[in-house]
This record gives C-alpha cells, structure tokens and sequence, in this order.
C-alpha cells in the first residue's frame, strides 16, 4: 500500500515538472514546427466592464498592484499634461518590450483616464486558459485579441465605441532583445477607422528590470520611465498604411526624448537624424547588453529617502 | 487534417514519454538530444464505408466487376485474415464482414450456392466460435457455421491440401485444397502494417507447414532487410513467386483494407496524442489510468487490455487482382505510417506493448515479447535499419515467464528446451524444428483444440534473427531477469541501467532513437 501511494506521489510530481503545472506549457524546440496553432477558446469580457469588476478591480489596483509595483520598480512618468489636449476614447499606442509595460502604463494615467482603460491583449496568450483570462481581464482590464484570426467576443472596435481607452502595442509581441521591431497597422487602422486620436507612450528600462522570460523584476527597485506624446490624428483621407509609420516615428521620438531632452529630439526629428528606434545592426549579444542597462535617473529627479538629511 | 510523422528531439523543454512495456505504460525520461520517431496523426477515415466497398467491387483493379466473375453452379470460397489482425481488434462491425456481406450479396443475386468461408489462419491456433463471429458477423456467422461452410484452415489435415506445384526456385506450394479447386477464391484482408497483403494473403495464409518452411526460416528472415519493405524481403519474393503461381491455377479476386492510426479508445487516447500536447484532462486520465493499472491484481489488467476495441477508421477499400491492389494498398500503409529518419543511430530503443498477432486474447510470452520487439518493431524500418550494425536495442516489457497453456503448449517445451541449448536461429532451425513441426502431439493439438502449431514459436525466434544478427547487445527494460537471460539477453531496471550496459559497445554518450509506437510506424531511414 505505501508503494502505491508512493508510486501515485512520484507520478504527480513527474507530471507536475514536465507538464509545468502552475505555469505556462512548452513546446520542445524541434516539435515547434510541427506544433498546431493554439485555439483559443472565446472568452467574453464585457462583464469586466461593468460596474462590480470596476469596482473590484480599483481596489486590486490602488490598494494591490500600485505599492507592489512601487516595491518592485521606480517609475518615473512625464508628459501626462499631454492628456489635457484630447478627450477619450483614444488609443494609447506603445512599444513592448515587457509585461511591466501595462502595469507601467495604467498606474501612470491619471485615475480618471485609468479607469476607463482597457488593454488589447493577445487572445492565444493571456486568454488560453480560463484563470489566466479572468485574473489578466480583472485586473488589467485586458480583452482578447487575435494575432493569428479567429473569433472574439469583443472587438477593439466595440470597446472604442463604448468610450473605453485602448492601451494597443503594435510590434504584437514582447521585444526579444529590448528594441522596437516592426509596428502592425491594426493602431493605426482603429485610428483611421474610428477616427479616434492616438497617444504615442514610449517606455525605457523595463526590459532591464524584467526581460521576456522572467517572471518577477529583478532586484533593487530598477528605474522604469514611461512618456506621453502630443496626440496624433490621421489627417483626411490618409490611410492607415500612411498613418502607421507616423506612430511608430511619434514613438521612436519620444524615446530620444527621454534619452535626451525634448529640444535636442526635436532638433534631430527636424534634421530627419531621430535613432532608429530599432537599435544598431550589430550582434544579438551587444543588443542585449545595450538594452539591460536601466535608463539613467533624470536630473533634478527628488530621490525619495526614509530620512532627511542634514 | 492529421499532421505527418516527424523526428522529435528531446530537450529541456521536453515532458517525460510515454514508453508501452506489456500490461502498462511508463513515462520516460529520455537523455538530451534523443531522436524520438513519432508516426503521422490518424489520417481521416472513409464517410461512407459500405459506399467504397461497393464502389471497389464494382470497379475492381485489373479485374472484371465482381458481379460478372459470379454465377450459378460455380464454386466459390472466401477466404479471411484470421484475428491475429488488426491489433488491437476493431470496434464491430468489423471491416471484414461489412465486406463479406457486400459479396455474399453479390453471390446470392448472382445465385451461387456452393459457398464456404475459410478463416486463413495458417499455421496459427483456431479460431473459437465467438472469434469467427465477431469477425464475420452474426449474419454470416448464423448462415454458414452451422452448416460447417465456415470454417478455420487446417494446414495438417492431408485430405484438403492439395500440393498445386513447384516455383521456379524449387518451392513447394501447398494450399487448402477447397480454396484451391474453387472457381473463385476471394481474399479479404486487413492491411494493418507493410510486409501484410499481397500474394502474402493466399499462399501464406491457405499453405501447410511444407509450403511455408521455404520462406518461414532463419536464412530468409536474416536477408530479408527488411521484411516491413517488400522489395528487399526475400520473404516476400518467396511468397510472391508462389502467388503468382498460383494466380497462373486459379482466378483469386482480391480485397484489401488499411486502417487509420486510432488505435486505443477513450479513455486511453491520450496514449495517441503528443505528449507535450497533453491537456488536463490527458494529465489526468494518464494519472488515473496509471493508478488503475498499479491498484489492479494481474487478471483485471489483463482484461483491461485485452478488452480494448479500437475505434479504426478505415482508409482504403481496393479489390481486384491481387498486385494492382496491393500497390495501392501500400501506398494507403505508407501514406498512414512512413516517417523519414535522417541516419542510423547507435542504440534503438523500443517499447513493446502488451498485444501481438499470437496472444490476442492470450498472454505475451517471452518469446511472443521478443518476436514482437526484434521482430516486428525492429523491422519496421525502408532503407536501412534504424540502428548501426554492431549497435544496442533496448526494449522495454516485464518478459514474464508466463504460458498459455492452451494457445502456446510448443512455447514451453521451446522456452524450457530449445533456448536452453541454443539461442542461435539457426542453430534451432537445423537441429529442432523438424522434431517440432512434426510432432503428433503438438499436431493433434493444433487440430482440436486452440494450439498454435508446434514449429510456431520457432518462427517467431525467426522473426528476430535479422535483428539478433545486425545489433550487438539486446537489455530488456523492466524484464525478468530469468527469462531475458533464458534467451540470451540481458536485463536492467532504467534506461540509465541499459545504457551504462551498453556503453562498452556503443560508448558513454551514444546516439539514441526511441520509436514511439504504438500505433504503428515505418522509419524510412536515408
């Protein structure tokens, strides 16, 4: 009887490592291409819209995820004032190199902002089982969306209509080394389509602080910034395919800004000379190494400590 | 849309596999960088079987429609595969009598009265009444049995062979002597893997012990490379001359069959799935079937096995003359089973599971386990073998001691005699099969009762002498250590076990592939 109890206990435990219970699956590397693309079940999110999951989720969100963020990272926000020049719905528009990036973003904005906010999130990942989908709508206000087609619930259409914020991230994924890739028109399309404003948001040193990958961020509070931008408008008749460049260049933009000061990135961006926010051609390991250095404090910045000093 | 087979390479992201060893499975943590050769998802089955029956009787290959070969007056005999295929037995109805309905139907328009069913079972042990059933049908069954016109093959009985005449090669060809003096002798079969099929059927399955010794031996199993690929099999040219010998004597209408890859019902289908692809519900079955298996004494596993039906789909019908059809029919295998493999690896790891064609309601005795691994699975490779000359298998089964007493009484007298002498294919074949095959009491019971033949378990040793000439070392996982060194091999506890045994011949980190069978593969090794 203690063998077969014993056998049942070595069976679980096997099954729990190499089945990655609690944690997302794996696909071995030479199966990857043999792999089916995953189906992901629709889920409805309309009820994390209404008035009881609104209200949950405020007190997750200021009495839960706002210290641990704090406790975890130090976020430094600029451009807000921004937000004074549109009124929702806009689609705020940002590179992705993390899964700090949304909580970054959604306790940056300003309560009011904050709470009519949801986030587009990709269907196949964060909706692929029903706790991850509930706990990630919950919270975050996410919905689903499709990378790859297929049915939804809810579109980013419908949710602009409601008069709902959309945080989107254009590059569809996590960067693999810190820098922006390629931007996808659907932003842009939403913006074109219902005619909606998009506010470029540029973010540096979360991909320091918790690289694809990781689970937690790393130790000792690793300074994260996040910038807003001037809203941008599709101007009339101008397509989505014109108008997605211009958002990536908002972004790209923004970013020199924040490596440098507002002046000199305009003065580059009139020059044409703005860095590509793509990063240098050089080896994959030098691209990494650029991008896991956290973007320096900026000057003048107040450091908060326990105690003054004399 | 099924997904073709592929190599899969183990690596840190890979769960632990599934391993078949007899009544049980096992999850196996195989070492970095292992090849693991899974076959093709179950292709789509036919929508409308008894459509595609009837569209192949009506349109055969290289033959006249099946109606216009029948008439009153003549004679016709139907001949079946017996149940050591398909493995393990299909869901009813049972491919076989959908087809011998549509012919007897056929027959029975035409107005053909002489008629008689003959289970084309060789040398193998009868079938009992409720095994012709569930093969037939009830309809079928009820309509001849009683009447003694369906009816198991009987390779001893003198009065109903007839010795039809000699190949080219000195062969004699022997077969039934009803199937042989008929009209038309109609073959049905069931094509579950590559060496079936083909003037395999008739010459093979209706012959005696004088007929069949000519290609059931070591010489011819040990050049035959392999005998999964017809054309390199010199058992399959034997056969073929003799098939066509007999196809210059008789009109023999064929009709094959292939089968999908769904070979274990609910709840055991995750044993089909990927097993990265497990959900939680797979997790938990597997659990669960694990737990059941290890809780249940050794007779309710047994039947828990042994009472699997799998839910097969059917894939192919071709009826006709004999070799138009089994090119199709081969394609259908192939399409199904075929994975290429890129080179030949140092040690070959295999699982046998707990059902062969001889125990099916039966027990999987030692040598019916090493038939099964170095015989079946081993060969189950085109090109070249999977592993190198000189290289290790690894097989995974308890390789109990265990007889049946009423299917296998020759086993014990081989296991306790024969291998006790010599595990030399040859060696046997020279100096015991004869005294076996000949046998009165061993004849008597493969006449009355349900005992396969005397040199039976001589063939099976046969089946594994190619593999027993091209490897160095065989270590059974999991084995009895009294029975694996009985037949020469040797036993270890884990895989970690077998390899550390291995390495003086294949060395400390040698190249392994695991075939991941069932269900049933080919690896076309370039």
């Amino acid at each position: 009887m203690r063998g077969l109890v014993k056998g049942g206990v070595d069976d679980v435990r096997a099954v729990s490592r190499g089945w990655r219970w609690g944690r997302r699956s794996l696909v071995p590397r030479s199966a990857e291409p043999h792999s089916l693309p995953k189906e992901s079940p629709v889920f409805p999110t309309a009820w994390s819209r209404r008035r009881p999951a609104k209200a949950v989720r405020e007190v997750v969100q200021q009495a839960g995820l706002r210290p641990l963020f704090r406790s975890q990272v130090s976020p430094h926000v600029e451009g807000l004032d921004m937000l004074g020049r549109v009124k929702p719905p806009v689609l705020f528009v940002a590179n992705h190199a993390s899964h700090l990036d949304t909580p970054l973003i959604l306790l940056s904005l300003p309560n009011e902002w904050r709470r009519i906010t949801t986030v587009a999130a990709a269907a196949d990942y964060f909706f692929d089982t029903w706790w991850r989908a509930v706990g990630s709508a919950l919270v975050f206000n996410t919905f689903p969306i499709e990378r790859r087609g297929g049915s939804l619930a809810s579109t980013p259409g419908d949710v602009l209509n409601e008069g709902w914020n959309l945080v989107v991230y254009p590059e569809g994924t996590r960067s693999v080394d810190g820098w922006v890739g390629s931007f996808r028109m659907g932003a842009a399309w939403l913006a074109v389509e219902h005619q909606v404003p998009i506010v470029p948001v540029a973010h540096r040193g979360t991909f320091a602080a918790m690289p694809r990958g990781q689970g937690w961020p790393s130790p000792g509070r690793k300074p994260v910034t996040v910038r807003f931008g001037p809203p941008l408008r599709p101007t009339e008749g101008e397509s989505a395919r014109e108008f997605a460049p211009r958002v990536r260049d908002a972004v790209a933009s923004l970013l020199d800004e924040d490596r440098s000061t507002w002046w000199e990135a305009r003065r580059r961006a009139a020059a044409d000379a703005v860095p590509d926010p793509s990063g240098p051609d050089v080896a994959a390991w030098r691209r990494v190494w650029a991008q896991t250095e956290s973007p320096r404090p900026v000057s003048g910045m107040p450091r908060r400590r326990a105690w003054r000093r004399r | 849309m099924s997904r073709p087979g592929f190599v899969l390479e183990v690596d840190d992201r890979t769960p632990p596999l599934v391993v078949h060893e007899g009544e049980g499975f096992r999850l196996e943590e195989f070492p970095l960088g292992t090849q693991v050769v899974y076959p093709p998802e179950s292709l789509p089955a036919m929508s409308d079987v008894d459509e595609a029956i009837q569209h192949a009787l009506l349109h055969p290959e290289g033959s006249d429609p099946l109606p216009s070969l029948l008439r009153s007056g003549m004679r016709l005999t139907i001949a079946f595969d017996d149940i050591s295929i398909p493995l393990p037995p299909m869901r009813k109805p049972d491919i076989r009598q959908r087809i011998i309905e549509a012919v007897l139907t056929m027959a029975a328009d035409a107005g053909v009265d002489d008629v008689e069913l003959i289970s084309a079972n060789a040398l193998h042990r009868r079938l009992t009444n409720a095994e012709l059933k569930d093969i037939v049908g009830e309809r079928v069954f009820r309509s001849f049995h009683p009447q003694g016109l369906l009816y198991n093959h009987d390779a001893e009985d003198r009065g109903n062979l007839l010795h039809v005449g000699m190949t080219d090669q000195d062969e004699d060809v022997e077969i039934n002597r009803r199937a042989a003096e008929s009209d038309l002798l109609i073959y049905v079969n069931v094509n579950l893997v590559a060496m079936d099929g083909g003037h395999k059927s008739v010459p093979i399955g209706l012959a005696s012990y004088k007929s069949l010794r000519h290609h059931h031996n070591s010489k011819t199993m040990v050049r035959s490379h392999s005998f999964m690929d017809m054309e390199k099999s010199h058992l399959h040219h034997s056969a073929w001359r003799m098939g066509r010998m007999l196809a210059d004597h008789l009109k023999i209408f064929t009709i094959e069959t292939t089968l999908n890859n769904d070979v274990f019902p609910k709840p055991y289908d995750f044993l089909l799935k990927r097993e990265w692809e497990w959900g939680v519900k797979d997790q938990a079955s597997m659990l669960a079937v694990r737990r059941g298996l290890a809780l249940a004494p050794d007779k309710l596993r047994h039947k828990m096995f042994h009472d699997l039906r799998a839910p097969y789909g059917v894939t192919g019908v071709h009826a006709g003359e004999t070799e138009a059809v089994h090119a199709k029919t081969l394609a259908n295998v192939h399409r199904q089973q075929m994975v290429e493999v890129q080179g030949q690896s140092d040690v070959l790891v295999l699982g046998v599971p707990y059902l062969g064609p001889y125990n099916v309601n039966s027990v999987m005795n030692p040598i019916l386990a090493t038939c099964m691994g170095l015989g079946y699975y081993f060969n189950s490779y085109r090109g070249q073998p999977v592993v190198r000359r000189g290289g290790a298998v690894i097989l995974y089964h308890p390789v109990k001691p265990d007889f049946n007493q009423l299917h296998h009484p020759s086993y014990v007298d081989f296991y306790e005699e024969v291998l006790a002498e010599s595990t030399d294919p040859a060696v046997i074949e020279a100096k015991h099969e004869e005294a076996y095959a000949t046998d009165p009491w061993y004849v008597h019971l493969y006449r009355t009762s349900h005992a396969y033949h005397g040199v039976h378990p001589f063939y099976m040793w046969y089946w594994a002498a190619h593999a027993m000439d091209h490897v160095e070392e065989v270590v059974w996982v999991g084995g009895d250590r009294r029975a694996v060194g009985r037949m020469g091999f040797r036993a270890a506890s884990t895989l970690a076990d077998a390899l550390e045994m291995v390495s003086g011949t294949v060395g400390s980190s040698p190249s392994i592939t695991y075939l991941r069978n069932p269900p049933h593969l080919i690896a076309d090794v370039h």
